[in-house]
């Protein structure tokens, strides 16, 4: 995959957990163009193992000159959420993929709910920008767990306060999911981004009172879940590889040298599904893509989120 | 056409059956329609508020009596299609997320209905959609844009220019009417047999 390179510009705590870092093309020239919902994924070469994790811009996309992301230091990150928080300075070079997004705007919508958790706000705030652009009719309902978590809200306040609700939950405010669903005129698409509860109970409550599928929006990087170790025969290759416990298979693979597929890293997009040719145990899948149908065949597996709890998976690889 | 013959954009209509997870039904139906809207009362109620819009405009049959049995209070008549669509137009500004859409007729009726629910951001597939009466299409003049109505052959005589026009399977779901082509551009006055394939 082709790589740009940044600098890093600067750096702001802008919440408790959550970095701010302002990145800037390492050659000083203008960076490729976005659209709202965009992230990209960052290369971080710990010593010992490279992470790549995907961010969100959340920067405005008519601006080229630089991007920002926003990073939550993850309480059980495997490495790459404290990497960004330790290691990375300003002048930091790092690599980074070009933009790709799989959170786009809706082009027919007549309205756009965006139901933001935590750092899950971090893609609307580039959305914000598309929309205030294009004159988009929205709101925007912001859940955080207390005013010091509270990523962007005095900038949101101070943009877009009267398209913007916040809700503090130490305070004991929620979000009531069925009673705004239910409130939203016809052509509306809602866009959910931030913790795997919220989302789920977001999109549940949706279908459950007929939203199309086409209307329903959301997004989710995942961390690989740590597991236990197994060995991973690549068929084509003629590799085995072991994959550490706190290791994802597309991580396992990279190191090795092995050219896998992939994308977002995060089990959202489907770029590195792969094929099942055996295992001697049972395969754990953690992505979004796959259907249940597909989880259920057992033929089928998405390398960056997913593993199995075996001796031995064999890949079509 | 051929048998069997299908692309992708020849839409499939299929039997009305409620959709259970829903916020409210708006069925809209005319003509024939009416059978295939009593069709659908004959099935278990969903728990959800029914409006009915019905035009008999265009029945073989008197289906009122049956459907206001069916229907009650849920049930609004209009005497032409025009008036359902403004009605529906007029429902549509307040309708809310949630709305599940059924329509039965022609076509060209069921297209108007899409047409109208589109313009407030719903997609032309969230609209269930059961053919009756008639195969009749709509035909777009690629030469001159017109539309020609209710055309049950296989080559129609476009309404706007005159000329002799190939009814293809292509649909267009924005405009509801299938493309039209001229037949004898390659040998002027040569116009294959002209047969009713779609009564």
């Amino acid at each position: 995959m082709s790589q740009l390179q940044v600098k890093v510009a600067a750096i702001d705590d802008v919440s408790a957990g959550v970095r701010h870092f302002t990145l800037v093309d390492a050659h000083g020239g203008e960076l490729p163009a976005f659209s709202g919902g965009s992230h990209i994924v960052v290369t971080m070469p710990a010593p010992g193992r490279t992470y790549r994790n995907a961010y969100s811009l959340l920067s405005s996309p008519e601006n080229r000159a630089h991007y920002e992301i926003a990073v939550h230091r993850q309480p059980q990150s495997r490495g790459g959420s404290i990497y960004m928080h330790e290691q990375v300075k300003v002048g930091s070079v790092l690599d980074i993929s070009y933009p790709v997004n799989l959170f786009a705007l809706s082009r027919v919508a007549k309205h756009h709910l965006l139901i933001a958790g935590g750092i899950g706000i971090t893609p609307f705030m580039a959305q914000i920008h598309d929309l205030e652009r294009l004159g988009g009719d929205y709101s925007l309902h912001y859940g955080f767990r207390s005013r010091e978590h509270a990523a962007f809200a005095d900038a949101l306040k101070a943009r877009v306060s009267q398209r913007a609700v916040c809700y503090d939950e130490s305070l004991g405010q929620r979000m009531d999911f069925e009673a705004l669903l239910r409130a939203q005129p016809l052509g509306t698409h809602v866009y959910a981004c931030g913790p795997q509860g919220m989302v789920e109970a977001l999109v549940s409550t949706a279908r459950g009172l007929g939203w199309p599928e086409h209307h329903i929006h959301s997004e989710q990087f995942l961390a690989p879940p740590v597991g236990e170790p197994f060995t991973l025969k690549l068929s084509k290759s003629e590799l085995e590889i072991t994959v550490q416990g706190d290791m994802s298979m597309l991580e396992a693979m990279e190191a090795a040298g092995v050219d896998a597929p992939s994308l977002c890293r995060g089990g959202a997009c489907g770029r590195c599904e792969l094929e099942v040719l055996g295992t001697d145990g049972e395969l754990q899948h953690h992505d979004h893509y796959l259907s249940d149908a597909d989880k259920a065949s057992g033929r089928k597996i998405m390398p960056c989120v997913s593993r199995a709890k075996c001796g031995y998976l064999e890949l079509n690889l | 056409m051929e048998r069997g013959y299908w692309i992708r954009s020849k839409p499939v209509y299929t039997a009305l059956l409620w959709n259970t997870k829903a916020t409210a039904h708006a069925v809209l139906a005319a003509g024939e329609g009416g059978l295939a809207v009593l069709k659908l009362f004959q099935q278990a109620l969903p728990e959800q508020a029914i409006t009915v819009f019905y035009s008999p405009a265009g029945a073989s049959k008197d289906y009122l009596p049956a459907l206001q049995a069916a229907a009650g209070a849920d049930l609004q008549v209009f005497e032409t299609t025009a008036a359902l669509l403004e009605a529906w137009t007029r429902y549509l500004a307040s309708a809310r997320m949630g709305l599940r859409i059924y329509s039965a007729g022609t076509e060209k009726f069921m297209w108007e209905v899409t047409d109208a629910a589109e313009a407030f951001g719903t997609l032309s597939n969230d609209v269930m959609k059961e053919l009756t009466g008639s195969l009749a299409r709509s035909v777009y003049c690629v030469h001159c844009k017109s539309l020609t109505h209710e055309v049950t052959s296989n080559i129609a005589t476009c309404a706007g220019c005159g000329r002799h026009l190939f009814v293809r399977d292509h649909f267009s779901r924005r405009m509801g009417a299938y493309m039209g082509l001229m037949v004898d551009a390659e040998n002027p006055g040569e116009v294959p047999e002209i047969e009713e394939i779609y009564p």
